[in-house]
């Protein structure tokens, strides 16, 4: 029975399955070796509890991003607004909390039903016109970044920045309950948005006739239309639920930094793509899922953390960072030639 | 006698304009006025916001003058092409502030050629065809910034550097000055990381920094290449949850009123370095040269520093 072929074959299609999982463990492994020692121990800093509470903390509005745009790739598409739609979501946020002294919950239902709403326009155009998403989405990105420098009036939004702001110092106590660790764990509530983002998009992409429409959108557009899919409101959800991520991401930027900046996300857009991609969702659509863009946020997140913690200098920095990039999608898609190659 | 009479014109055309500028000069809402073209490379920037803001408050206090504002938005051609509309406008004055100074010497140079005067801020052109040039000194704000360090830490300490973007100048020269004022302490930058001169950058590497320095005298102090960074640093370290935001002393630059200022107010920063806009200087410097008077080619801004101490009274000049 278990013929050494056998074993081969079945380690290759465990490989090929958990091919995620394993570019995962390589870096996470990369991290554990290769950083300098804590000064004083001799625990290398990659894995101290500080360090890795501290990468879920910056990286989460990444993660969140990204579990957006995982909807958006499925379905085929593409949301490059996200960066901007953050940063006019950490805007408003800001504007409505400190400009117009409005409390926490209406200001965070405000935000990010208008970053919904920016979604929901961009799924419009891109489902009634048929226009390219990339375009599309462009043409949004444009929009969102400058309503951000429009409401703020090109300034970031913090305490005192316009004379008729309501708030003159200090700062929203919101701010500090997003950022301030809960419980015995310490994780803050940035980074538990970060979770409950992925796990509720997850059951969504998993369980709900929404989340099996926006695969077969993504497998087959036409097909998925003849056999009466929705194709015109489902593509419209996907886009104004990605564009919620991102105000919620903006909610998560804003409290990290104390203020609005309309300038926030700038080339965020990239990383969640990127986030996606390594972690196994085709970009034609149709193939991946939110665990896998959880692991690649991670991936994604840790090279960089292991990049700062050697302290490369930038050139090196920048090289390495798209030289591992391109090596976890390499590594992804070998092994799902081989997982391909043992299924026919 | 014809060329006779077209002498006796052009003397009474050139009494009567003489006449129209004291004219001008006597009363403020007189017949010659002067219009001001300003190009700005990028509103994306606070402290480009705040150069406009300075230039607009100063040629308020001047009836005479209009101002033409335009935002290149941080795209090189966008300004050649708005400083050639300034030209064709034919404003009488042009204030830029290069993006970059090569692809825009050729504009200002057509600028001159055409006989309007230009006013370089901040970043220079190449050559010297330009009228006068108005600069803060970032060698200099680089080396008091590292002097304050030497004194804040008695001499001796393990600081972390959040620099700017650098490959620009400003980033280069703050961090070349710093070098020069810590030179002979026993000050040790034990980190150092490129920030591109945004905070979420600085915070991640702070926390980078703070990860593997973890002991809480590990880290004495922060230079930080401009305050957002600074303030970046500070954030890092209070969200670390150990209180060494309390104990770690930040130092940032540029001292805008709503950025360093304020967070020096709030007990944030330890001190920053105010890196002049020139923008009120830019206006009183144009209004000489409109007025023929004669200015020096280099103007370069001096610093103030501000701190707990002298906040209140708006800093101190170094």
């Amino acid at each position: 029975m278990a013929s050494p072929k056998s074993d081969l074959a079945r380690i290759l299609d465990l490989a090929g399955r958990y091919r995620g999982v394993l570019a995962f463990v390589l870096v996470f492994m990369l991290g554990a070796i290769f950083t300098p020692k804590v000064s004083g121990t001799n625990v290398t800093a990659f894995l101290t509890w500080d360090t890795q509470r501290a990468t879920l903390l910056y990286y989460a509005e990444y993660g969140i991003l990204a579990a957006g745009m995982t909807l958006v790739i499925l379905a085929a598409g593409i949301d490059l607004s996200v960066g901007a739609v953050l940063g006019f979501s950490a805007t408003l946020f800001s504007l409505l909390l400190m400009g117009y002294g409005w409390p926490a919950a209406p200001a965070i239902v405000v935000t990010v039903l208008a970053a919904a709403v920016m979604g929901a326009v961009s799924g419009f155009v891109i489902a009634r016109f048929r226009m390219q998403p990339f375009v599309a989405t462009l043409g949004m990105m444009l929009v969102a970044r400058g309503a951000a420098k429009w409401i703020s009036g090109g300034q970031k939004v913090q305490p005192g920045a316009q004379p008729w702001y309501a708030m003159q110092s200090g700062k929203p106590p919101i701010f500090d309950s997003m950022t301030n660790p809960l419980g015995p764990i310490g994780a803050q509530p940035v980074v538990l948005l970060f979770f409950v983002t992925i796990i509720v998009l997850w059951i969504v992409v998993k369980y709900t006739r929404f989340g099996r429409h926006i695969y077969a959108i993504g497998g087959n557009e036409e097909a998925a239309r003849l056999s009466g899919v929705n194709v015109f409101s489902v593509k419209i959800g996907a886009y104004a639920l990605c564009a919620m991520t991102a105000g919620l991401a903006g909610l998560c930027n804003a409290s990290l930094n104390g203020l609005g900046d309309p300038e926030a996300g700038f080339t965020y857009e990239l990383d969640a793509i990127a986030a996606v991609v390594i972690g196994g969702t085709s970009l034609m659509g149709g193939k991946g899922g939110m665990f896998f863009t959880f692991l690649g946020a991670m991936i994604i997140a840790y090279i960089n953390k292991i990049l700062s913690l050697n302290n490369f200098e930038e050139p090196q920095k920048l090289v390495i960072r798209g030289a591992l990039i391109i090596i976890a999608v390499l590594i992804q898609q070998t092994l799902e030639r081989v997982e391909k190659r043992r299924i026919k | 006698m014809r060329r006779l009479l077209l002498s006796a014109i052009i003397i009474v055309a050139i009494a009567l304009s003489g006449c129209g500028k004291k004219e001008a000069a006597n009363a403020p809402d007189g017949t010659k006025r002067y219009v001001i073209g300003m190009s700005q490379c990028n509103l994306g920037e606070p402290w480009r916001v705040q150069m406009n803001a300075d230039i607009k408050a100063a040629a308020a206090k001047h009836p005479e003058i209009t101002m033409i504002f335009k935002d290149a938005q941080n795209n090189t051609t966008t300004q050649q092409s708005q400083v050639q509309e300034l030209v064709d406008q034919k404003v009488d004055l042009i204030i830029i502030s290069p993006k970059e100074a090569l692809p825009l010497t050729k504009p200002v140079a057509d600028a001159i050629d055409a006989g309007i005067p230009v006013i370089v801020l901040d970043r220079k052109v190449q050559g010297d065809k330009y009228t006068c040039f108005i600069g803060g000194d970032n060698v200099k704000i680089g080396e008091e910034a590292g002097k304050y360090m030497v004194k804040l830490l008695g001499g001796k300490g393990n600081i972390v550097e959040l620099k700017g973007l650098m490959t620009s100048t400003p980033a280069v020269e703050r961090h070349e000055g710093f070098m020069k004022g810590i030179k002979g302490s026993q000050i040790k930058i034990i980190y150092a990381a490129d920030c591109h001169w945004l905070e979420p950058d600085a915070r991640r590497e702070m926390s980078a920094a703070l990860s593997r320095f973890p002991r809480p005298n590990d880290i004495d102090a922060v230079y930080a290449h401009n305050d957002p960074s600074a303030h970046g640093a500070y954030t890092a370290a209070k969200l670390e949850g150990k209180g060494r935001e309390k104990k770690i002393k930040f130092i940032g630059i540029d001292a805008l009123p709503h950025e360093g200022v304020a967070y020096v107010k709030a007990g944030i920063l330890t001190a920053t370095f105010q890196y002049p806009t020139g923008g009120a200087e830019a206006i009183e410097t144009a209004l000489k040269i409109l007025k023929g008077e004669k200015v020096d080619k280099n103007i370069s801004l001096g610093t103030r520093i501000f701190t707990k101490d002298n906040v209140a009274k708006g800093g101190e000049a170094l």
